[in-house]
């Protein structure tokens, strides 16, 4: 033991005079930038997805309703309450917070003698630390969920132009399972989806690989699912809770892959057999996706179901308004043979009103049931309109779907800018390629590129193919020169809503222009061929505003007439989906009440 | 060195399993319960001594006191939900608990970490190692009533903390190393403030060394005191510091690095006289290796680049069955994960394995007997045990 | 079709505000009659938008006779004001439609738009070769009804017409 050993600890006295190292005031000390403090949330961009009750591991978080935020679209309107003896302040539920709202202060200090107190609604009950921009948020380039969607392949342009195959291919099994993956299983689609499929559920049915699962689910609630996963107007995709920090989820893309992997001749087995006869019997004039919904739901219910069609083939618009590069026939075909083997009796080239009356079909059937669409094209009749060589979109879709010899224009301009009209222009720019070697296609359109009512894919996909998109300009005279159409002059759009937001156009005349053309179609609008009804059943309904009268379930006035699809509620194939089932249920509710009286 | 020697031959013979017949009833023997709640254990574990005189002829000891669960409870959280929850079982050292789990996660998934979090790994790991040898060293001298060095290394551990905290959003429990990577860069004059930091615990370890290395009393109380015998190491799996005193060089870091240690410059610090006053020279010399690896660290790390791997979503990760054991060198030894998986989206079984386990258990009963009761903190504080990591 | 009177030309010799309030109450009142014929005429899915017109116009009769009735317009009424001859002419060129036999939903909106469109035009010219006074203002209100009607028709008619974008 050396004489240092003894000394040396004294060294340690040169600290006696060292002022104290503790902190005067450690109670008001100020955490780090970054430190997981106490959370907040932005009420307004707070969609109530629930992600973050998901993932909390010891279940701090429980979605509960608030008052003052209303249950709307895309907006579960219930919002996060925490419950801070349990949350361990790991921030995951910050992490996955699908709009951002969610972050946390970097305040720690709560003091309170209610217990009850610290299972708090961040953003509603109102804290001291809610406007603290210190504490943890995401960070750069951290992120736990995939935020980009798996690209649609698509036939090239230069490839697509010359025929009529579908562009879309479908997503392969390792691509769906990537896409599928992104879902956060929020459910805001269920809600959105007027026929409100079960979306999460046959998404993590692809993940499974269970595709007979998924297609079940799917035939649930829509018959039609393999046209909707390639013609939906996806609304569900546009409250999507991925859609706000990354791309929403493809989720038509996905439904339709469920379709592709089963193969056509399982669905018979997995769709199941009608219900056991119940001696009632229901009419349907219009087999489209309104008038066949309704038809396998009641066949399912055991009723006899005949759809009385006027034209060739069954489909309605998808058929005859769809062009077959978005939505093959055969595909059609086999979905509404999968409804015919239901023991649904569906007779073409029948048309109401002239082969057979409304008075027949009262008489011989227990229910009749109204889904003849919107297959009237509407004309803007601007002078020049009367010539030979303007046409109305709709029926020239009509004829190139049923193979009729079609006027093939050198050169066309389109009127219109809602998918009919990029479904005609892009139908004639691939006749004018295999006539001529050569599109040369306009669409002109009162609204301006970001308002067009067309999807944007449409839109980008039609410019691809070549087709020039001119915006804002109104349509005001066909050109005729010697009874042959030359051109359509129209004048710069200056505004289009008024001042409360409605459609008003008005005009610039110094802008104007003159398109050169030898076809002028017309795609503004469409409407209903209600002739079929005759003046006295005219008279007897009621109607509302130029349509007829329903109620929630699509009855008429008329206890033994319902109504439903494009003819009532406006043009969308899913919305006719939802109505047929309305309808159906309503049916089968009024066949029972009748028994039971 | 015992300051009388006592007479053993009234001592019970040992049985071939180690343990003692000892009657209790013939007054010979007294039995002292040293824990859970005593000042000389590291943590709430105990151990029921049997002492003849004031020598113990027995210990046997008791944990569980602080069983939580984990491995039980990670069975039921999917894998992302496991992270939060990890760094608990060892409550003065957590991150080698997060780079475990997120290690064996990413081996069984298939998921390679980026380079630059790899690094940030690496500096968790090293600032951890600091902290937890800068306790021990408080906890070391303070079993010999030499308090003083407690006070100036847990005012030193806590600017440490401060360092963590704006590093990685908390002091202790850090949540941030999780499968995939980190979970953000170095803040802002990060690399500046912790230069500073280290100076200060290089100035107080400087302190430390004169007032407890060069102490008379320490000396007499550790040298020759609580000896390993080499030839346990084997038989009774000590690793770490414990085995390094004793000459043999085993150190994760050098024998299987992982990380990024292949990059850094290092030898594994070792002695031979493996008794108490070696173990706490080797880890004092540790923590200023440790200071030398941050700063290594800080200047070879890049600047740039992703912290974070792409990884699927997390609500639904499912790992295909497997099952690894990883291991990596903590303060105290070796710390090992043991992961199985079975394509479902939660680990099928976890099981923790810390150095701890056998160095308080079967090691220190081995080592006790015949050890004065007042040298058994100390003894048991040299072997530097944390008791959550034994029985998560 | 009875061929609406040109009003411009019955107007343009009157003097006074309560002869042109007058006149312009008749006008609403044949107007109206007009819808309310045509709405019997009419299948009964669009009878009310010919009902709706017949109403807008009604609304305008009352409107006018409750400006008759004012007390505190009795005076100015009847101030006679002095006008010069005036020999240009208005040509009378643009033509509502024929609605025909059936006409439909928008035939018939096309042409309750001529007839607010020739209205206001007349109103206004009206106006400016009126000097500045009573009846120059009484001119551009009627102008200003006819002009709003008119906007409230068109929003009607791109809602009905326009539904398209599918």
């Amino acid at each position: 033991m050396a004489i240092n050993d003894v000394l040396s600890p004294f060294r340690g006295w040169k600290h006696l005079f060292n002022d104290p190292v503790s902190i005067k005031d450690p109670i008001n000390r100020e955490a780090a930038d970054r430190y997981r403090g106490f959370h907040q949330n932005e009420i307004q961009d707070c969609i109530g997805c629930g992600t973050c009750e998901d993932i909390c591991q010891n279940g701090a978080i429980d979605m509960l309703p608030v008052e003052g935020v209303e249950t709307v679209e895309g907006d579960s309107g219930l919002r996060p309450r925490i419950d801070y003896g349990r949350c361990c302040w790991c921030a995951l539920c910050v992490d996955v917070c699908t709009t951002g709202s969610l972050t946390m202060s970097n305040l720690y200090k709560w003091a309170d003698s209610d217990g009850d107190a610290f299972l708090f609604t961040p953003g509603v009950d109102a804290k001291e630390w809610d406007g603290e921009v210190r504490g943890y948020r995401r960070p750069e380039g951290y992120s736990l969920t995939p935020h980009e969607r798996v690209e649609m392949r698509e036939v090239e342009p230069e490839v697509r132009i010359e025929n009529f195959e579908e562009i879309a291919a479908g997503y392969s099994i390792e691509e769906a399972i990537i896409e599928a993956d992104r879902c956060v299983e929020c459910g805001l689609c269920v809600a959105t989806c007027p026929t409100h499929m079960a979306v999460p559920d046959y998404i993590a049915a692809i993940r499974d690989g269970d595709y007979d699962e998924g297609l079940r689910i799917l035939y649930d609630t829509n018959p039609f699912s393999q046209v909707c996963g390639r013609v939906c107007t996806h609304k569900c995709e546009d409250v999507c809770a991925t859609g706000h920090t990354g791309d929403p989820i493809a989720i038509r893309w996905l439904k339709r892959h469920i379709t592709d992997q089963v193969p056509n001749e399982r669905y018979a087995e997995i769709v199941g057999k009608p219900g056991p006869a119940t001696g009632k019997s229901v009419a349907i004039i219009g087999a489209g996706p309104a008038g066949l919904t309704a038809a396998f739901d009641l066949a399912k219910a055991g009723h006899k179901v005949v759809v009385f069609e006027s034209r060739k083939h069954p489909g309605g618009m998808l058929r005859y308004g769809i062009p077959e590069y978005r939505l093959p026939y055969d595909v059609l075909d086999h979905e509404i043979g999968v409804i015919a083997g239901l023991g649904v009796d569906i007779r073409c080239d029948t048309r109401i009103g002239t082969d057979i009356s409304m008075d027949d079909l009262k008489a011989d059937y227990d229910a009749v049931l109204l889904t003849i669409g919107l297959h009237l094209g509407r004309s803007t009749r601007i002078p020049g309109t009367e010539a030979k060589g303007v046409f109305k979109a709709v029926d020239l879709l009509r004829e190139i779907t049923n193979g009729d010899p079609v006027r093939v224009p050198k050169q066309a301009v389109v009127i219109g800018g809602g998918n009919v009209a990029m479904d005609i222009a892009r139908s004639l720019a691939r006749l004018q390629k295999q006539k001529y070697g050569k599109v040369d296609m306009t669409v002109t359109a009162l609204e301006t590129l970001d308002h067009f009512l067309a999807d944007a894919d449409e839109i980008r996909e039609c410019g691809e193919e070549g087709i020039n998109i001119l915006d804002a300009r109104g349509p005001q005279e066909v050109m005729v020169s010697r009874g042959r159409v030359t051109g359509l002059r129209t004048w710069a759009v200056t505004s289009i809503f008024d001042d409360i937001g409605r459609f008003a156009p008005h005009y610039n005349e110094d802008d104007e222009c003159v398109h050169p053309a030898d076809m002028v179609i017309e795609a503004i609008g469409q409407m209903a061929d209600v002739s079929l009804l005759g003046e006295d059943l005219t008279e007897e309904l009621e109607w509302n505003r130029g349509r007829m009268l329903i109620d929630k379930a699509g009855r008429t006035s008329l206890p033994w007439l319902w109504a439903g699809g494009d003819a009532v509620a406006g043009p969308d194939v899913v919305h006719a989906v939802a109505d047929g089932h309305r309808m159906a249920e309503s049916i089968t509710e009024a066949f029972a009440t009748v028994e039971g009286e | 060195m015992a300051l009388f020697e006592p007479d053993r031959s009234q001592y019970p013979d040992k049985n071939p399993d180690g343990t003692c017949d000892i009657d209790l009833t013939s007054g010979k023997y007294l039995k002292v319960w040293q824990g859970p709640n005593h000042p000389g254990i590291t943590g709430n574990m105990s151990v029921e001594l049997t002492v003849c005189g004031d020598e113990v002829v027995e210990g046997i000891t008791h944990v569980g006191y602080l069983h939580r669960g984990f491995e039980k409870l990670m069975e039921r959280r999917s894998f992302i939900q496991c992270f939060p929850i990890v760094c608990r079982i060892c409550v003065p050292e957590p991150d080698f608990n997060e780079y475990l789990y997120a290690a064996t996660v990413e081996e069984l998934a298939g998921i390679k970490v980026p380079e630059r979090a790899e690094w940030i790994r690496t500096l968790i790991l090293e600032m951890g190692r600091i902290n937890s040898y800068l306790m021990y060293l408080g906890g070391q001298a303070g079993a010999f009533g030499l308090g003083i060095v407690g006070q100036w290394t847990t005012y030193v551990r806590d600017l440490m903390l401060d360092r963590f905290e704006e590093l990685t959003g908390a002091r202790i429990y850090h949540m941030f190393i999780l499968p995939g990577g980190v979970r953000d860069g170095l803040p802002e004059g990060f690399k500046e403030r912790l230069e500073e930091t280290l100076q200060e615990v290089e100035r107080t370890l400087k302190d430390v060394h004169e007032v407890m290395f060069q102490n008379a009393v320490f000396k007499k109380r550790t040298i020759g005191v609580g000896y390993i015998d080499p030839a346990l190491f084997e038989p009774f799996g000590v690793t770490g510091p414990n085995a390094r005193a004793g000459g043999v060089a085993k150190d994760v870091r050098k024998d299987q690095p992982y990380l990024v240690y292949d990059q850094l410059e290092f030898e594994p610090v070792t002695d031979t006289a493996s008794d108490m006053f070696a173990r706490s020279d080797v880890r004092r010399r540790d923590l200023l290796l440790s200071v030398d690896l941050v700063r290594q660290i800080l200047r070879k790390m890049p600047d740039e680049g992703p912290i974070m791997t792409k990884l699927p979503n997390v609500l639904h990760w499912k790992i295909p069955r497997g099952e690894t054991y990883l291991r990596g060198e903590c303060s105290r030894g070796e710390y090992g994960y043991y992961l199985v998986t079975d394509g479902s989206g939660k680990p099928r079984r976890v099981n923790v394995r810390g150095p701890s386990y056998t160095h308080a258990m079967a090691l220190l009963e081995r080592l006790i007997v015949n050890v004065n009761i007042s040298d058994v903190a100390g003894l048991m504080v040299s072997l530097h045990t944390y008791p959550p990591e034994i029985e998560r | 079709m009875p061929h609406r009177p040109d009003g411009y030309h019955q107007m343009k010799d009157l003097t006074s505000l309560r002869e042109v309030l007058e006149l312009a109450t008749k006008f609403e009142i044949t107007a109206r009659d007009f819808y309310t014929d045509l709405a019997t005429k009419v299948s009964k899915n669009m009878r009310y938008l010919v009902e709706e017109l017949a109403t807008e116009e009604q609304e305008h009769v009352e409107l006018f006779s409750a400006m008759l009735r004012r007390k505190d317009l009795a005076g100015t009424l009847d101030i006679k004001v002095e006008r010069p001859a005036s020999d240009r002419k208005f040509s009378d060129c643009v033509h509502a439609p024929d609605l025909g036999e059936n006409p439909d939903d928008q035939t018939v909106l096309q042409y309750a738009l001529k007839r607010e469109q020739i209205a206001m035009e007349q109103y206004r010219t009206l106006a400016e070769e009126t000097e500045p006074g009573p009846l120059h203002d009484l001119f551009q209100f009627l102008a200003n009804e006819e002009a709003e009607h008119k906007n409230e028709l068109e929003v009607l008619y791109y809602e009905i017409v326009h539904s398209g974008g599918v």
